[in-house]
């Protein structure tokens, strides 16, 4: 929340999510959503839960959260239901969350593949995870992150990503894309 | 060639279902269908009823397409309870099975005699034609008209076997196209008719009526129609009332009316209402004024002809206007026998799927979808009935009628009962209903079917080729599907669950065979799974635009491992009962489906993919019992995101019974 209200033409104006999808869709940059604290590399055998523990924790201290347990759990509730894994090896856990106003988001590479405990023939090797305000005018915007970053991590980019070794390099391939 | 394994989320198979791709047609082409037939008889009806009844013809002919008003209005009504309608279905459901077999026995004697007595006459109008122009061609060669008349027949029923075959939609075309020359032909005859009436002035049918003991049947002995004056009238009446023939077909043709369906099915109904009247009336009436009672005789068989060269006008000008009556009269009668392979063809359709009809004879074309063993059925005892004639229009024409009185007579003895056992309201009812003690009672539905009853028993005594031949046949037709229900009895005991409809299904192996189908500017993408949560699908047909939309309707199989990659896709039960739904949605709202099933591993992949193969700007969804409308949504962003090649923008909506989401991605 803090970090998010730092960018102010980024935060999520009640206006935004009323509007069309492309007007919404054109002023959202994924890599604006991003930082060095926020693009992780985890450490080799951990597991799906763990990697998701790990950037959970780091969202919440990027935005000044300190009860980061309770985005952790509903992003693991979340995780309990449809799965959030495609098949281009991007997994996308995500929670709509009570008491923030703009999108929080974070990034873990995983150099080696981990599975997908609900569906073991998809490995995961980027995951994006992101909390979003639970207010029905976010929604559409929700949405749109879910789409426009499935869309945007596409394999040649999660092959690029996986190379990296630092945060910065990864978002400046994410903003270079983006562009 | 199949794909190889893959673990990504793939379609592995796609099957569209041919016969499921409804097109609708206007009241325009449905109206001409009909008129085909009805219409047809004005070529043929003065001679025969003028030889029955005498010179008194031409008014009972124009008397019995005023009543063709009523009959309308009874199809109209019993058509907007059932698209399926027809007198078979209006009569199984309020009166039974027996008597709605024997309804529909008698009335596929009268659809066998159409195509039999329209060919054969259009044969005898051209071999009169043939007969007139060849001595003034100085060609010393005539032929026989019975015998070219049977051949010719076989010929045009050949014809329209074949176009059956290859579906509805391109013959009901040459239905227009017919129509609007008949349009041509109707003005130049009351052009010129009018001129010869200046000329030579215009004497009135008179009103009186010549029997033969022929005409009064088993009534000749009595002279009963000298005892009673009315008997007299209803007498000449019945034997007028071949006119009517035809008026079944807008009720099998209503099912593929376009929307909106009654507005619709109300226009074609006064539109073969004012056709009929303006042509078969009037012609009757100026054939019988003009032609001089000298040389009347001479084209008993092709009277129109001779209405042609009975005007005013130089002898080369007449003979042009006779083959322009010719060409047309032997375009529109062929176009009845084309009406009643269609009209057959429909009601056999009903039949089997009530599993009366033995289920092999519902077997689908491969390359055209058409019920092609029914369309042979027919245009077999079609080519019977002309071989057995052998070109006799008089013996045709006598026994024709017997299975128009009697579809009528027992339809409107259907709609009148079902007024009483089903009271729920109607969306057109038959006009003259007299409200007391809280129930609408159809008076005007009781008097048309007494008036028909009373035309049909009159018709029973007097017209004994028709009571004979038509008995036999509706006996050996009642016969034969009681034995073949009683042979289909699983079959039945399926269709008592609901009936399932044939479908053809093409396969291809990847989902750019849909693209083929669409040609419209938009196109909508409905997901359906359940056949009891439909309900979105019909908020969508509602408001769809046929004309500017293309709508797939679209179901995933969802198979995991090896079975999906070499799957031959037949549909099962759930997948039969799920299509044959959407297909009677269609057809109630008249607006065109294309129907998709894919076989894949992961749902939300299949209807994406589909989605972006078929180009869809909106993707529609019904609420599910297993997911909330949140995660559905959110899992349909991510693999559309995940598979979008370009950055067209999507509306995906989620439509439930009280519930609409709507999001532009």
């Amino acid at each position: 929340m803090g970090w998010f209200q730092k960018k102010p033409s980024r935060s999520l104006a009640p206006d935004a999510a009323k509007t069309s999808s492309s007007r919404a869709s054109k002023g959202l940059k994924i890599s604006s959503l991003l930082c060095d604290e926020t693009v992780l590399f985890p450490a080799e055998g951990q597991d799906k839960a763990a990697v998701i523990e790990a950037l959970a924790r780091a969202v919440c201290r990027r935005a000044a959260i300190a009860d980061w347990t309770v985005f952790l759990n509903k992003v693991l509730e979340r995780e309990q239901g449809i799965s959030t894994t495609l098949d281009t090896g991007l997994s996308l856990p995500h929670a709509r969350m009570d008491g923030i106003d703009g999108i929080l988001a974070g990034v873990a590479v995983l150099k080696t593949p981990i599975p997908d405990p609900k569906q073991s023939d998809l490995s995961i090797r980027v995951m994006f995870l992101f909390f979003s305000p639970n207010k029905q005018e976010a929604f559409s915007l929700h949405l749109q992150l879910l789409r426009g970053v499935s869309s945007l991590f596409q394999p040649a980019l999660i092959d690029q990503i996986t190379a990296a070794s630092t945060p910065s390099v990864v978002l400046e391939l994410v903003r270079k894309l983006e562009a | 060639m199949k794909p190889e394994p893959c673990p990504g989320r793939r379609v592995t198979e796609v099957v569209v279902l041919n016969t499921a791709m409804l097109t609708f047609i206007s009241f325009w082409h449905a109206g001409a269908i009909v008129l085909c037939d009805m219409a047809s008889t004005a070529w043929y009806i003065g001679g025969i009823v003028e030889t029955a009844i005498g010179p008194a013809a031409p008014w009972f002919i124009v008397g019995v397409m005023f009543f063709a008003a009523p009959v309308l209005a009874l199809y109209v009504e019993g058509s907007s309870m059932f698209v399926r309608g027809g007198v078979y279905k209006v009569v199984r459901e309020s009166m039974g099975g027996t008597l709605a077999k024997v309804s529909v026995s008698a009335l596929m004697f009268d659809y066998v005699l159409t195509g039999a007595i329209s060919s054969v006459s259009a044969g005898q109008y051209l071999a009169g034609l043939v007969n007139s122009a060849f001595p003034r061609l100085s060609i010393h060669w005539s032929v026989d008209p019975k015998l070219f008349s049977v051949a010719f027949a076989l010929a045009v029923v050949a014809y329209f076997w074949r176009q059956n075959i290859r579906g509805i939609e391109e013959s009901s075309d040459k239905a227009v196209k017919i129509m609007s020359l008949v349009g041509v032909m109707a003005v130049v005859t009351f052009a010129w008719s009018a001129y010869t009436i200046a000329v030579r002035g215009f004497h009135w049918p008179s009103f009186e009526t010549r029997f033969t003991p022929e005409s009064l049947g088993w009534l000749a002995s009595g002279q009963w129609h000298k005892r009673i004056g009315l008997l007299g009238l209803v007498i000449a009446y019945g034997h007028a009332f071949l006119g009517m023939s035809g008026v079944e077909t807008l009720a099998q043709v209503y099912r593929e009316m376009e929307a909106p369906k009654l507005v619709n099915l109300k226009r074609a109904a006064l539109l073969i209402f004012f056709s009929a009247l303006v042509l078969t009336g009037s012609v009757s009436l100026l054939a019988e004024g003009l032609i001089p009672d000298a040389i009347r005789g001479r084209y008993t068989d092709n009277l129109l002809s001779g209405l042609a060269m009975s005007m005013a006008g130089p002898h080369w000008a007449l003979l042009l206007l006779q083959a322009f009556v010719v060409l047309v009269g032997v375009l529109i009668l062929s176009g009845a026998v084309n009406t009643s392979i269609m009209g057959s063809n429909g009601v056999m359709n009903r039949l089997a799927e009530d599993g009366i009809m033995p289920e092999s004879l519902r077997h689908l074309h491969p390359r055209f979808g058409t019920t092609h063993r029914m369309i042979n059925t027919v245009v077999v005892l079609q080519a019977l009935t002309i071989v057995l004639c052998r070109g006799d229009i008089y013996l045709l024409g006598e026994a024709y009628a017997f299975g128009v009185i009697w579809s009528f007579v027992f339809k409107s003895a259907a709609v009148l009962v079902l007024r009483f056992k089903d009271r729920s309201p109607r969306l057109w009812r038959f006009p003259l209903n007299l409200r007391a003690g809280g129930f609408d009672w159809p008076i005007g539905l009781a008097l048309l079917f007494l008036t028909l009853l009373a035309i049909g028993l009159v018709n029973f005594t007097t017209k004994k080729v028709a009571t004979v031949s038509g008995l036999s046949f509706t006996a050996f037709f009642f016969v034969l599907f009681t034995i073949s229900e009683r042979i289909n009895r699983r079959v039945a005991a399926r269709a008592s669950a609901g009936h399932q409809e044939k479908f053809n299904l093409r396969q291809a192996d990847d989902l750019s065979v849909i693209r083929a189908e669409i040609d419209k500017p938009n196109r909508l993408l409905v997901a359906v799974r359940d056949p009891n949560n439909l309900y979105h699908l019909n908020k969508i047909l509602e408001t769809l635009d046929s004309e500017t939309t293309d709508l797939v309707v679209f179901t995933s199989r969802i198979r995991t491992g090896l079975g999906l990659i070499d799957e031959t896709v037949v549909m099962d039960h759930d997948e039969q009962k799920l299509f044959t739904r959407i297909l009677e949605l269609a057809e109630k709202s008249g607006k065109s489906v294309t129907p998709m099933l894919v076989v894949s591993n992961e749902p939300f992949y299949a209807i994406t993919q589909a989605a972006q193969a078929v180009g869809a700007s909106e993707v529609v969804f019904g609420v599910s019992a297993k997911l909330s409308t949140d995660v559905q949504l959110e899992r349909l962003a991510m693999t559309w995101g995940s598979l979008q090649q370009d950055k067209k923008q999507v509306r995906f909506r989620i439509i439930g019974p009280g519930v609409e989401h709507v999001v532009d991605l």
